[in-house]
């Protein structure tokens, strides 16, 4: 048994949802198995080229665009490498397994994800690690690291969780955020934070700090070294290096009960 | 004057009994701070009146130091283990020895030393010193309160894993004719026990000198001394004692595992046998109650080489 590979033979002209490619369930498939299932009025093989390739529960999704949509969602297991863009939703509900996106992903990556880890080589939409409308609450475990940059809105009502981004965020960071943490190597937009109630935004410096985050000062916090660690372990090579021993700690949003800080690092 | 079989190893007398011990609960936890110095103090200080189920509510004390790149926070640790009667005679004892020892400790954090499906509560008591203040934090699988204290943060885990198949009491008396000599055979065996993992030996540096049988003939003592292993009532007493014995020193050992227990017993008569005769030490054996009372029999022939 091997993994599978699947070939857009040509880019969508239109959104193309292809939430259920599932590692887990294409990849106990034979090729020609896979080829002749039900997909979009027509069969899977009528739109990729499919191969047996690679390691046991490994789906290699090749030439997605910005407009394949849903690409992992809801993942509970295996890989799933797309050679290419994603669209909006990728991600979405996951509860593990591996997604890594080659390129760039489009709005709502891993909105309320649960567990598992995605990776994105170049930058993320807005609402990354977020609610969906509809939803009561965003990412809930598991852990987002963004190779580039991330748009506005990133952990907007999110429980738990860990996103890393290597570049800068966007407006309104971790709005609503009720836990988990977002790490910026490259530091946050404007206005970061705003109705946060707890989670942790760690970054070198944030634009426009709101005026409803008070400064507690300069702190040593064992718990730095936890979340240096947790990340190491996590991404391996992907991780930023440790956090340094001493961070300048914002507690708020006081606007609400301000149990959530913004740690500046640089 | 031993009644029973024997062996002899390098001079010492090795009788032929068993040591009896019993089932328990047991957990371990991982402490940490700055410095290896202050990390031993606190798990000193967390395992201090630990000797005991009967008196002290728990039997506790130090399985060993953890590098620092072994620990969860990279800082430099010491892992302990404490053992009850059962997962909720540990609880309040957890509670207690954590909060009162381990969050006043300068620079402390306190994490779960036992991996075990069966879980406590570690963070039920010292969280709550936060007043409100504390938060949670969950990397992967782990949840973590970060208490807000006067040096900084204390950091403890939420939950520490506990085995019901802990033993406790594994033993080894060792006879002499010489005291400060068997104290020393008795240190070097308390030396290599502490060397196998999952295991302590709780009382005093290790050693007992006062064991004890069940009962006594005051109403409300559960124990009272081990007066066939006294020498000093020797004629007046019924004995277990040789003629020129003048001293008798215990260890007890406590396990995650029968196994543990087993690989200390080893090693530890192996320590007193290594020495042999040369300081005093003229015999070797263990306590039991007959054979009806505990589930684990460690024989000491079994250890022999």
């Amino acid at each position: 048994m091997s993994g599978l590979r699947l070939r857009l033979k040509s880019a969508p002209t239109g959104r193309l949802d292809v939430s259920c490619l599932q590692p887990a369930m294409l990849t106990a498939e034979s090729a020609a198995t896979v080829a002749r299932m039900p997909f979009e009025g027509g069969a899977l093989g009528d739109l990729f080229d499919i191969t047996a390739a690679g390691d046991t529960g490994t789906l290699v999704l090749e030439g997605a665009t910005a407009t394949c949509d849903g690409i992992g969602e809801g993942m509970r297991t295996g890989a799933l490498i797309v050679e290419g863009d994603a669209g909006a939703y990728a991600g979405r509900f996951m509860r593990g397994g591996r997604l890594d996106i080659k390129g760039s992903a489009g709005d709502y990556l891993g909105t309320g994800m649960k567990g598992g880890l995605i990776t994105v080589g170049g930058s993320a939409g807005n609402f990354t690690g977020a609610m969906t409308p509809g939803q009561k609450f965003g990412m809930a475990g598991g852990v987002i690291r963004v190779g580039g940059d991330i748009g506005e809105r990133a952990g907007d009502r999110m429980r738990r969780g860990t996103i890393v981004v290597k570049g800068k965020t966007g407006a309104a960071t971790g709005s609503r955020m009720s836990g988990g943490t977002i790490w910026a190597e490259g530091g946050f937009g404007p206005g970061a934070g705003p109705l946060m109630r707890r989670g942790t935004l760690i970054g070198p410096k944030a634009e426009q700090m709101l005026a409803t985050f008070a400064d507690c000062g300069e702190q040593d916090m064992v718990f730095l070294r936890l979340i240096s660690r947790f990340v190491a372990a996590e991404l391996g090579p992907l991780a930023p290096p440790p956090l340094p021993a001493r961070v300048r700690r914002y507690a708020g949003d006081l606007a609400t009960i301000g149990k959530g800080e913004l740690l500046l690092t640089g | 004057m031993t009644g029973i079989g024997t062996m002899n190893v390098n001079g010492v007398a090795i009788d032929d009994t068993f040591a009896e011990a019993f089932g328990m609960s047991g957990t371990g936890l991982v402490i940490t701070a700055d410095t290896m110095k202050w990390a031993m103090i606190a798990a000193t200080t967390m395992t201090g009146f630990g000797t005991s189920v009967i008196g002290c509510g728990a039997e506790c004390g130090i399985d060993c130091e953890v590098a620092a790149q072994d620990t969860p926070d990279g800082r430099p640790g010491v892992r302990v283990l404490i053992f009850g009667f059962s997962p909720d005679a540990i609880l309040p004892q957890l509670k207690n020895r954590v909060g009162q020892c381990v969050l006043t400790s300068p620079g402390s954090a306190c994490y779960n030393g036992l991996d075990s499906p069966q879980r406590l509560a570690l963070s039920a008591g010292p969280r709550f010193f936060g007043d409100g203040w504390q938060m949670s934090k969950r990397f992967g699988g782990r949840r973590y309160w970060r208490v807000p204290v006067m040096d900084g943060e204390f950091t403890i885990e939420d939950t520490c894993g506990v085995t019901t198949d802990a033993v406790g009491g594994g033993n080894l008396l060792i006879l002499g004719r010489d005291r400060a000599g068997l104290l020393e055979t008795a240190e070097a065996a308390v030396a290599a026990i502490a060397k196998v993992p999952d295991v302590i030996t709780p009382f005093p540096g290790g050693i007992v000198r006062s064991g004890s049988k069940v009962g006594s003939k005051y109403k409300g003592a559960v124990a009272s001394t081990n007066n066939a292993y006294c020498p000093t009532l020797r004629g007046t007493a019924k004995s277990e004692l040789d003629a020129d014995t003048i001293a008798v020193l215990e260890i007890v050992i406590d396990g995650l595992t029968s196994q543990s227990v087993s690989d200390a017993m080893r090693v530890g008569l192996k320590a007193v046998t290594d020495i042999g005769a040369a300081k005093g030490v003229t015999r070797v054996s263990a306590g039991n109650y007959g054979g009806n009372l505990g589930q684990h029999h460690y024989h000491l022939k079994d250890y022999v080489a």
